[in-house]
């Protein structure tokens, strides 16, 4: 009798699911998963930095390790040294970012990652600005090198960033050097594709693809990578292009959000 | 009640969501990721049965619906029926061996992969990405890769929880 609950109890679970699947199928976006991550925005944060303090000392624990019979003394000092060393290196990378920032048209708003997609499908970031801190929806998210994605879902204190090479992404860019117009698309693999170019278009690998600036949400020539390959395949009417985006997105720490 | 406490599997799933989205971001090869929940949701689909299966599967499709950017329930519905007919064949293989565990994950990333792509496909909004393309650059790097990574998982599994094949089966 209790399996035969538990049963009907798991089958109504399936159908349940697949009715809201439909019911919210129109856009990816859920104002009740923007709550939730919002709520968890300051735990994910704290996870974030435990992690980043960790990939400083875990090389240090493993050298002590190895090295047990070195004095406390030389390995505090190492210590040291490399947390000075980040430091640096994040002092750079932040002063690089502030003249980046001067040099931009547009008012952007620093924000820094706490968490990533996990799912193999979507490519997207949660950041720690939301609403708050002036993030909007539906506005482009920068890098120092180039074009990021958009912010798709704003909460209070927390926002997600749809990147670029996402397959539900679609950006309007154009190839710098002869302003042939396509669309950039995003794949599972992280990767870039430019479609719907002109089969008379002379594109070639090594060509800069930036913004187009159709639209209201990505603003016109931001760089946002560089042709790798084309393909033109038998039979179709447009070539399409593999883009090597300008910006390493799988290793990004810190967005600007157009304001 | 289950050869594994719920508890359990509850904490082995949010472990896996955490490191999926954070290290394992680190360690992509040609652009693919170890899919962690979905090795978890065959294990406890083939060593607990279809109800497990279903369960976890639901559960791990759930958070990373609330994690991902992506259609909210989706992930529920896959990993809820990847779960379900992982549990559903368990007893008709032997599943104790490494080559027994990549084949299963390699399968069913597959499966719940090209699912995925099938419903998106059916909604409302469109996908740009051709299926061929997306199957050879996507699904099987990552099927690979997941199915590698699953087992010394999977051993470890198995020897921390002490799941033998029953003897029915044998």
């Amino acid at each position: 009798m209790k399996d035969r609950k538990s049963k009907i109890f798991k089958v109504l679970i399936v159908i349940i699911s697949l009715v809201a699947l439909i019911a919210t199928s129109k856009t990816i976006t859920s104002p009740a998963r923007v709550k939730i991550v919002d709520f968890l925005a300051p735990s994910l944060k704290a996870l974030h930095s435990f992690l980043d303090s960790a990939k400083n000392i875990l090389p240090f624990a493993s050298l002590r390790e190895e090295n047990r019979l070195l004095r406390e003394r030389i390995n505090l000092l190492n210590r040291k040294v490399e947390e000075l060393k980040v430091v640096s290196s994040d002092n750079d990378r932040l002063k690089e970012l502030l003249n980046f920032r001067k040099t931009m048209p547009f008012t952007t708003i620093p924000a820094q990652v706490i968490g990533r997609d996990p799912s193999n499908w979507s490519n997207s970031l949660i950041v720690d600005k939301g609403l708050d801190g002036g993030v909007k929806q539906n506005k482009a998210v920068l890098s120092t090198k180039g074009l990021v994605g958009r912010v798709l879902e704003v909460g209070r204190y927390s926002s997600k960033i749809l990147l670029i090479t996402d397959p539900n992404s679609k950006v309007g860019v154009m190839i710098q050097r002869n302003r042939q117009g396509g669309i950039l698309i995003g794949s599972p693999d992280g990767r870039c594709k430019m479609i719907y170019i002109a089969l008379d278009s002379d594109v070639m690998p090594g060509d800069k693809v930036i913004t187009a600036g159709f639209g209201m949400i990505f603003p016109k020539d931001i760089i946002v990578g560089e042709v790798v390959k084309v393909d033109k395949e038998p039979g179709r009417l447009y070539k399409s292009a593999v883009v090597k985006t300008a910006e390493d997105l799988s290793k990004l720490e810190e967005i600007l959000c157009i304001k | 009640m289950y050869k594994i406490a719920r508890f359990q599997i509850y904490l082995i799933l949010i472990s896996a969501l955490f490191l999926q989205g954070s290290i394992l971001n680190y360690v992509k090869v040609f652009g693919a990721k170890p899919d962690l929940l979905l090795i978890a949701v065959t294990f406890f689909g083939l060593f607990l049965g279809p109800a497990a299966g279903l369960e976890s599967g639901f559960v791990a499709g759930l958070l990373k619906d609330v994690f991902a950017l992506d259609f909210l329930w989706i992930n529920a519905v896959i990993l809820g029926l990847t779960g379900f007919i992982v549990g559903t064949i368990n007893t008709q293989f032997f599943k104790e061996s490494k080559r027994a565990f990549f084949l299963f994950v390699f399968f069913f990333t597959v499966f719940s992969m090209s699912l995925h792509y099938v419903i998106v496909a059916l909604l409302p909004s469109s996908v740009a990405l051709g299926f061929l393309e997306f199957f050879m650059n996507s699904i099987i790097p990552i099927a690979i890769y997941t199915g590698l990574v699953s087992i010394p998982i999977c051993v470890k599994l198995l020897s921390v929880y002490n799941l033998k094949e029953a003897e029915d089966y044998l």
